[in-house]
């Protein structure tokens, strides 16, 4: 086929341009912000003086940072190790043969489609609600106390909750889709020489689905790093240390929160770059890793 | 493989009764929640802070969708998200699909960075990019409605042109030699016959275009100036956070569902092509 050169031009220049302008120029900028230091995001090139490395020393050394980073490690690990460990469940039920596994899927999956700010207000106005809220109704029912779900020492791992319930339902079809491509006569034939459900998961399914749960810690990582609108549903107005984030930190000190006096848009983006960077380890780590894991079945 | 015409097998499904329950709970708990929500939108403050909800005994307070519609916004909300995830939709098919054929059908100069730069784009976080965004809008004074929009359409366009490529890759080639013997012009071919042959994933894409525009909410908040550029995202936290003021919870939970409704209705219908979406191209092990 000959080669028509001008409609090659028309065709890809957009996607061209919107390539350079809405990422290489913002992220090459942002990085340059880094090292400068900037009082604000409206201020001109020329009013920015270069400090090199100042702007991530006083991340590090800011206590709202180490807070936020804390949280993340946190959401990272628990909130991954639970979210994954539910979804490899979820995935095994609905690949076992059970009724109306269509059905349980869609459901399961859901949340994933609606409103995240829907979804979180329905958390924090009704499950988590001290007066009516479901939670309470459950605890009183058995006799218990009501329990301040959205008080201080308890807000984050509600807000952890809500955040991993609607989480599940993406792993869960990922893994699905894992578990499906797994041959059934591995299964069937494993069956046969007696091994257990139980051994047949540890010893056919997981160690075929390495390649997939490699990539969904990846995507989870992802999820974590970026972390931020379920923070700005729980702690609305002001931004508290329960539930601070390094993209909600980053907010605050960009955009302006309440008590924060003055802005840095250059330690800002001292925060993306780290956050970023986090991203990149995570990618670089897991292609390493995967090459020895490549079973061929 | 659930098979319905099949005999009910009482001892397998004993077997598999754990795992019913499981799952069965979860969505009983989610289910429970969303009437639960839909039941408070139609009661008023105090029969919802007594936790007489579900009896209903002023009857069903309807008004309190027109108070949130109305009085509240809502309107102006749901119109504005309305038309970025209608436009950014749109306006990503006439981007990426001219890109996406060109980059599936030809080598040319920059064709490789260009794909490998879109596949890195899809994964740069948001915050390294609002930050010299949010600059050039002030700087160029650019504001409302039309910012979001460009912003929205700019956004989608990684992701829409790299699911493009992959599905005009499996095209035969005959299409367009047929095409060209007949004296179409290339242009006109690509319009006519080439787009029309991948309809069913431009379909596809257009779903997530709307359902994630319809969702975002990071740079919705950091653009939105103004209440005539509010989409739902931001105008349902703006409202969740006046109502410690007004204290009508039985208009907030009414917004709550006007907001939550359009992509969950949008779900019941094509949930099984959102499902074959999720997993169909990106994931592999």
């Amino acid at each position: 086929m000959k080669k028509n050169r001008t409609m090659i031009l028309a065709f890809i220049l957009p996607t061209v341009f919107c390539l350079l302008f809405m990422y290489v120029y913002p992220v090459v900028r942002t990085v340059i912000m880094s090292f400068f230091q900037v009082e604000s995001l409206t201020s001109d090139t020329s009013a920015w003086t270069f400090n090199g490395l100042a702007n991530y020393a006083k991340i590090m050394g800011s206590s709202g940072f180490q807070l936020a980073m804390k949280n993340m490690m946190l959401i990272w690990l628990v909130g991954g190790l639970i979210t994954l460990a539910l979804s490899m469940l979820m995935a095994v039920i609905l690949t076992s043969g059970i009724r109306g596994s269509k059905f349980f899927k869609a459901a399961i999956y859901m949340p994933n489609i609606v409103s995240a700010v829907a979804l979180a207000t329905m958390w924090v106005q009704y499950i988590f609600n001290y007066d009516y809220g479901l939670l309470n109704e459950i605890v009183q029912l058995f006799g218990g106390e009501k329990v301040k779900w959205l008080g201080l020492d308890l807000k984050f791992w509600a807000m952890l909750a809500a955040f991993i319930f609607g989480s599940v339902g993406y792993y869960m079809l990922i893994y699905i889709s894992g578990i499906e491509g797994i041959p059934r006569d591995l299964y069937e034939a494993a069956t046969l020489d007696g091994a257990s459900k139980v051994s047949q998961f540890s010893k056919i399914t997981m160690p075929l689905m390495k390649g997939i749960i490699k990539t969904s810690i990846t995507f989870w990582s992802i999820n974590a790093t970026t972390f931020f609108l379920w923070t700005k549903m729980f702690s609305p107005v002001n931004t508290e240390g329960s539930t601070i984030v390094p993209v909600v930190y980053l907010y605050d000190i960009v955009f302006g929160g309440k008590g924060i006096i003055e802005r840095d848009a250059g330690a800002g983006a001292a925060v993306g770059v780290v956050l970023t960077l986090i991203i990149i380890a995570v990618y670089a780590i897991m292609n390493l890793t995967l090459k020895d894991s490549d079973l061929e079945y | 493989m659930a098979n319905y015409h099949e005999k009910i097998n009482w001892k397998k499904e004993a077997k598999l009764l754990p795992g019913y329950l499981i799952v069965t709970t979860w969505v009983v708990f989610a289910a429970v929640m969303l009437f639960w929500i839909l039941a408070a939108s139609l009661s008023t403050s105090r029969e919802i802070f007594t936790g007489t909800v579900l009896e209903f005994k002023s009857g069903l307070h309807w008004e309190n969708y027109a108070t949130a519609w109305n009085s509240q916004n809502v309107s102006v909300f749901f119109a504005n998200s309305l038309l970025y995830s209608v436009t950014a939709s749109a306006g990503v098919l006439l981007i990426s699909a001219p890109a996406a054929y060109v980059l599936s059908r030809w080598k040319f100069v920059g064709s490789k960075p260009i794909r490998l730069g879109l596949v890195i784009a899809m994964s740069v976080p948001a915050i390294m990019i609002i930050m010299p965004l949010y600059s050039l809008a002030v700087q160029w004074g650019i504001k409302g409605r039309i910012l979001l929009i460009v912003l929205y359409i700019m956004l989608r366009v990684p992701y829409t042109t790299i699911y493009l490529v992959d599905f005009f890759s499996t095209l035969s080639r005959s299409y367009e030699e047929a095409a060209y013997l007949d004296g179409c012009s290339p242009m006109r071919t690509f319009w006519k016959i080439m787009l029309p042959l991948v309809q069913p994933a431009v379909i596809t894409v257009t779903i997530f275009n709307f359902l994630s525009v319809w969702n975002e909410f990071f740079m919705a908040l950091i653009f939105t100036s103004s209440e005539s550029m509010t989409p739902v995202g931001v105008g349902l936290l703006q409202i969740v956070n006046a109502m410690k003021y007004s204290g009508n919870y039985g208009a907030m939970f009414a917004a709550v569902i006007i907001v939550f409704l359009p992509t969950f209705l949008l779900y019941i219908f094509l949930s099984e092509k959102i499902i074959a979406g999720v997993t169909g191209g990106g994931v592999k092990g």
